[in-house]
């Protein structure tokens, strides 16, 4: 363990920022306070995400090649817990699931064609980028010389999408349908087979899975505590729990959990101001889902959120001295561009991202979430098959 | 006395001013937040949120208030028309409403869509609705309880007038004042550029029209003169000045009217219920008037459609 002065120098100045943020938005007024929540609740995402590596494609990639089941079991609990909060808050808000009146805000979208081309082409941004859009935003925290570069190209990723969308939209959007699981089954045929599939695919991945030795575990002493909770990396049960218990707060109180709204706004209202992007944009406004807000302010509950995930993200990594910058090569910034823009792209045509739609969207029992999950699986195998083939290691 | 007796005697004096709510003072439009939280229990209250944002209804809501959510429950959404008769009695029977009952509206953005509630309930002949007088934002700033339990009420029989009040202007009746002489002020409540012809519409919004300007003869006072900061109404003094001051004094009718008609109902309120003018509020408003063939309109900003 080096022991540099950044080590506790970046998480003092990271706490004191989100501390300032948290305290000056707070006191400002009825207006503000929603604000100062989504700053809160993204520091805590950004937290868990770091400290357990929450990251969909690295766990996606630990089960497939090197059969560890734990980031996995991580993600289906995290839908798990999240799907019974929200079943709770929707029986508490919409007594009657109807499909005439969906639970307010929640991220249930179309189902179409167009969603499944961009879940894949989320899925390939991913393979190329090494991550998808919500641990690029923790893992610059860890000194990723991909994830700035991926950033920026979801950004103009973003762009592009703008000017796909309205095509795409008469193409094939217009004629896409709501999946919403519990208009069919009622909440709790809706939750309970949700929980099945997650149930089947956890028992799927960990018959795929290789059983790891696990060190015995030291006996609990304040020492031992502080080790768990800052060096050593969070348990999956415990991560996943958390987020579901996140994902639903942060329902409850402020609006689904995305990481896409912000910078795809800033991309839009670029774009709009540019006179690129098209000033209307077909359904858009009025379709359910992380990437179809409008940017009105500076600061929005979602741009905060995201400045969390950063912040506390920044405040545990240094701690735990996982900032390791490697020296940034050519192909780092290529794989981040044209990963960055492939997740941009995805995501706005998608309307969401990993968290957006399949976190969001299966939690709040949507068929979107589902759809997302299985076309952004296909994308990363497709791509890593043909790095196979072209022997372009990823 | 003993802490215990004193404590039953500030129980039994907090039961008995629970027990008798004050009563609403029936001659004003408008409730104060700590009237409404006395009468919260009120079996005689009645409490509605309209609000334009979806979600914040079910995120927090005054307790026992239920919700209208305005793009449905107060619109006919094949016709462009408001809720019918046999619609809003509906609700208002599920609401356990009765000819007795007091219905307190209140929203968000300063009561924005509330008063177009109360505009929309006094057509189908519930006159006395009232506002929660600085809406959810006051009632926050005031740091008063919100709750997120859904209330149900036992059903009422409440009947409704067939006969629409006549607050409601329509095409025939703005065409009367511009080109058929009737002595009517015309009210614009829309923005200054909007008003200019400047812009057709603000940033963002779908519903256009094919020319920009406003009706000829019109006055602009955009709706949100008429609150304060902390989301109230201004003082009645106050609004009759202002709108004094562009020639709205009452002496005639008035007529207001915004894009979609949904502003203007506020402004309707302020100068109906609270100066007590005779007002129709025309929710045709500039996208019908706008778009009609063969009607004059006033662009001082030279942006006629159609000239480049």
């Amino acid at each position: 363990m080096t022991l540099s002065p950044s080590r506790y120098l970046v998480p003092l100045i990271a706490a004191t920022v989100l501390i300032w943020g948290f305290v000056s938005l707070n006191s400002a007024g009825v207006e503000s306070r929603p604000l100062a929540l989504s700053l809160v609740l993204g520091t805590a995402f950004g937290i868990v995400l770091q400290r357990s590596r929450f990251c969909f494609l690295c766990n996606f990639r630990d089960l497939i090649e090197k059969r560890q089941a734990g980031g996995i079991i991580a993600i289906l609990v995290a839908l798990a817990v999240g799907a019974i909060g929200y079943t709770t808050i929707f029986g508490a808000w919409l007594p009657t699931p109807a499909l005439e009146r969906l639970p307010p805000t929640a991220h249930i979208g179309p189902v179409s064609i167009t969603l499944a081309i961009a879940s894949t082409v989320f899925g390939i941004g991913m393979a190329i980028s090494g991550s998808c859009l919500s641990a690029h935003f923790y893992r610059l925290s860890e000194g990723s010389v991909i994830s700035p570069f991926a950033i920026i190209g979801a950004f103009f990723g973003f762009g592009i999408g703008f000017l796909t969308w309205n095509s795409l939209f008469l193409a094939v959007t217009t004629n896409a349908f709501i999946g919403w699981i519990p208009h069919h089954l009622g909440y709790a045929g809706g939750l309970t087979l949700t929980l099945v599939l997650l149930g089947a695919l956890a028992i799927g991945a960990l018959l795929w899975a290789k059983p790891q030795a696990t060190e015995a575990e030291a006996a609990l002493t304040l020492e031992t505590g502080v080790r768990n909770l800052f060096f050593k990396r969070w348990p999956a049960i415990i991560s996943g729990t958390l987020v579901g218990i996140i994902s639903t707060l942060a329902y409850l109180r402020v609006a689904p959990l995305g990481v896409t709204a912000e910078l795809g706004s800033l991309a839009r209202t670029a774009g709009t101001a540019g006179g690129i992007v098209p000033s209307s944009l077909f359904g858009l406004d009025t379709l359910r889902g992380c990437a179809t807000i409008i940017k009105e302010t500076l600061l929005s509950n979602n741009g905060l959120f995201v400045l969390g995930i950063i912040g506390g993200s920044f405040f545990t990594s240094f701690i735990a001295g996982q900032f390791k910058p490697r020296r940034l090569k050519g192909s780092d910034v290529a794989r981040g561009l044209v990963g960055g823009v492939l997740l941009g792209w995805g995501s706005m045509t998608a309307l969401g991202c990993t968290v957006g739609v399949l976190l969001s969207g299966i939690q709040a029992g949507s068929l979107s979430g589902w759809v997302f999950l299985v076309f952004m699986c296909l994308g990363i195998l497709l791509t890593w098959r043909l790095a196979r083939v072209f022997r372009i290691s990823l | 006395m003993t802490k215990f007796s004193r404590l039953l005697t500030t129980a039994a004096v907090s039961v008995a001013l629970v027990a008798t709510p004050a009563l609403a003072d029936d001659a004003s439009p408008l409730v104060t937040a700590e009237w409404v939280q006395e009468n919260i229990s009120n079996p005689n209250v009645r409490i509605f949120e309209v609000s334009v944002d979806t979600g914040v209804y079910e995120r927090g809501h005054i307790p026992g208030a239920l919700n209208l959510s305005w793009h449905t429950d107060l619109v006919d959404t094949v016709r462009r028309d408001i809720v019918s008769s046999e619609g809003l009695e509906a609700i208002l029977q599920q609401a356990g409403v009765t000819e007795d009952t007091t219905v307190v509206l209140y929203g968000d953005n300063n009561n924005w869509f509330a008063a177009w509630g109360a505009w929309v309930f006094d057509i189908h002949g519930i006159h006395d609705v009232k506002l929660l007088d600085g809406g959810r934002k006051y009632w926050e700033a005031q740091g008063l309880p919100l709750d997120t339990a859904t209330p149900e009420y036992a059903a009422s029989t409440i009947d409704l007038p067939e006969e629409a009040a006549p607050i409601r202007a329509r095409l025939v009746d703005v065409l009367e004042v511009v080109e058929g002489g009737a002595d009517v002020s015309l009210v614009d409540i829309r923005g200054p550029k909007e008003f200019s012809g400047e812009i057709f519409a603000p940033e963002g919004v779908q519903e256009l029209s094919v020319r920009a300007g406003h009706i000829p003869g019109a006055v602009n006072f955009p709706w949100s003169g008429a609150v304060q900061e902390d989301g109230r109404f201004k003082s009645t003094e106050d609004l009759k000045a202002a709108f004094a001051a562009i020639g709205i004094d009452g002496s005639k009718p008035i007529i207001t009217y915004c894009r979609i008609g949904e502003r203007s109902s506020h402004t309707w309120f302020v100068l109906s219920r609270i100066l007590g003018y005779e007002v129709k509020n025309y929710d045709g408003s500039w996208t019908e008037y706008g778009n009609s063939v063969g009607v004059p309109i006033d662009n001082p900003s030279g942006t006629v459609w159609g000239r480049i």
